[in-house]
C-alpha cells in the first residue's frame, strides 16, 4: 500500500511537470502558420486594377500576363 | 499556372537604383533594411563592369525554409517564398542559408538585438488580409492581389529587371538574346541567380531560341 502512493506521488509529479511543458491554446494558435488569402481573391483597397474578376485565377493571370508585356520593348514598338 | 520569378539582365542594369527606391518606398521598407539591393562587379573596368539587381529570388527549393526553426516561412501557389512575422525569432538562421544574402534585421538596439526578418514579398504582402492596413504595416503593399506587378520590375527604366510568370519572363529575356546574337554582338545569356534559385547547382539557365524563330527579333 505503501508503495501505491509513492507510485501515485510519482504519476502525479510526472503529470505536474507534463501540464508546465504545455502552452496555452492563445499562445500556440498565434504561433501556427495561418492560410494565406491567394492574391487571385484582389484586395479591398481600392487601388484594384480594373481589367480581372476578383476570384477568377484565369482572368487575374491573364491580366498579369498582358502588363507582363509591358516590360518587353519588342511587343510595345510594334 | 503562374510561377513567379525574378530575372536580372546584367546586359541592361545601369546601376541607377531605381528598383531600390521604389521598393523602400511603395513598401515603406525601414531604414537599415534594404530588401532588395544593386551588386556591381569588375568595377572601373572597362568593358567588364556589371550591376546585377539583387532581392530575394523566391528559389524553388529554399533553403531559407529548410533552416527555418519555426518554420515560419511558406510558398504560395504562385511560387513565392513568404513568411509569417508572427512566427519569426529573429534567429538569422535564414541569413546565413540564403546565397542571395536577402533576409534583412533591423538592429534596434545594443548587443546585436535584432528584429524579425524582413525581405522582399515579390509585393505579395502576407497571412493578414490582402490589402490591409496590418499587412501593410508588417509586410508593405501587396501589388499582386491588385493585379499588378512587383514595383521594383514596373520601374526599371531599362526593364533590365523582369518580374513575372517564368514563362512570360524567359520569353522576353530569350527575345533579347537572340537580337543582340543576331546583331552580332555578346549574347550575355547568363541569366544572373537563375540556375540556383530555379534548379540546383549545375541546372542550366533559360535557352536562347534561335533567331529565326523569334517574330520580331531585329
Amino acid at each position: 500500500m505503501k508503495c501505491n502512493f509513492k507510485l501515485l506521488g510519482l504519476c502525479l509529479a510526472a503529470l505536474t511537470l507534463l501540464l508546465a511543458c504545455s502552452e496555452p491554446p492563445e499562445i500556440a494558435a498565434k504561433a501556427s502558420k495561418r492560410p494565406d488569402m491567394a492574391p487571385y481573391m484582389g484586395a479591398n483597397d481600392g487601388f484594384m486594377t480594373k481589367d480581372w474578376t476578383p476570384g477568377n485565377r484565369e482572368s487575374w493571370i491573364d491580366a498579369l500576363n498582358k502588363r507582363n508585356e509591358n516590360q518587353n520593348e519588342y511587343a510595345r514598338l510594334k | 499556372m503562374a510561377r513567379m520569378k525574378f530575372i536580372c539582365d546584367t546586359e541592361r542594369c545601369i546601376e541607377c537604383n531605381g528598383c531600390v527606391t521604389a521598393c523602400k518606398n511603395e513598401n515603406e521598407v525601414p531604414w537599415g533594411v534594404n530588401r532588395r539591393r544593386v551588386v556591381t562587379v569588375n568595377d572601373g573596368i572597362i568593358g567588364q563592369e556589371k550591376s546585377v539587381s539583387v532581392s530575394c529570388m523566391h528559389c524553388t527549393d529554399a533553403p531559407c525554409m529548410a533552416v527555418c526553426p519555426v518554420d515560419c516561412f511558406y510558398r504560395t501557389d504562385e511560387g513565392v517564398v513568404l513568411h509569417d512575422k508572427d512566427i519569426c525569432i529573429g534567429c538569422g538562421y535564414c541569413s546565413l542559408a540564403c546565397p542571395f544574402g536577402a533576409p534583412q534585421f533591423l538592429s534596434k538596439g545594443a548587443f546585436g538585438v535584432r528584429s524579425k526578418m524582413d525581405k522582399c514579398t515579390f509585393c505579395n504582402g502576407g497571412p493578414e488580409e490582402n490589402g490591409s492596413v496590418e499587412e501593410f504595416e508588417k509586410y508593405g503593399r501587396n501589388r499582386l492581389s491588385e493585379g499588378k506587378l512587383p514595383l521594383c520590375a514596373e520601374m526599371c527604366s531599362t526593364k533590365a529587371l523582369i518580374a513575372g510568370d517564368s514563362e512570360v519572363i524567359t520569353s522576353i529575356f530569350t527575345n533579347r538574346v537572340t537580337t543582340r546574337e543576331k546583331n552580332g554582338h555578346y549574347p550575355g545569356s547568363e541569366a544572373f541567380g537563375w540556375s540556383t534559385a530555379y534548379g540546383g547547382p549545375g541546372t542550366p539557365g533559360p535557352t536562347p531560341t534561335p533567331g529565326a524563330q523569334v517574330p520580331g527579333a531585329k
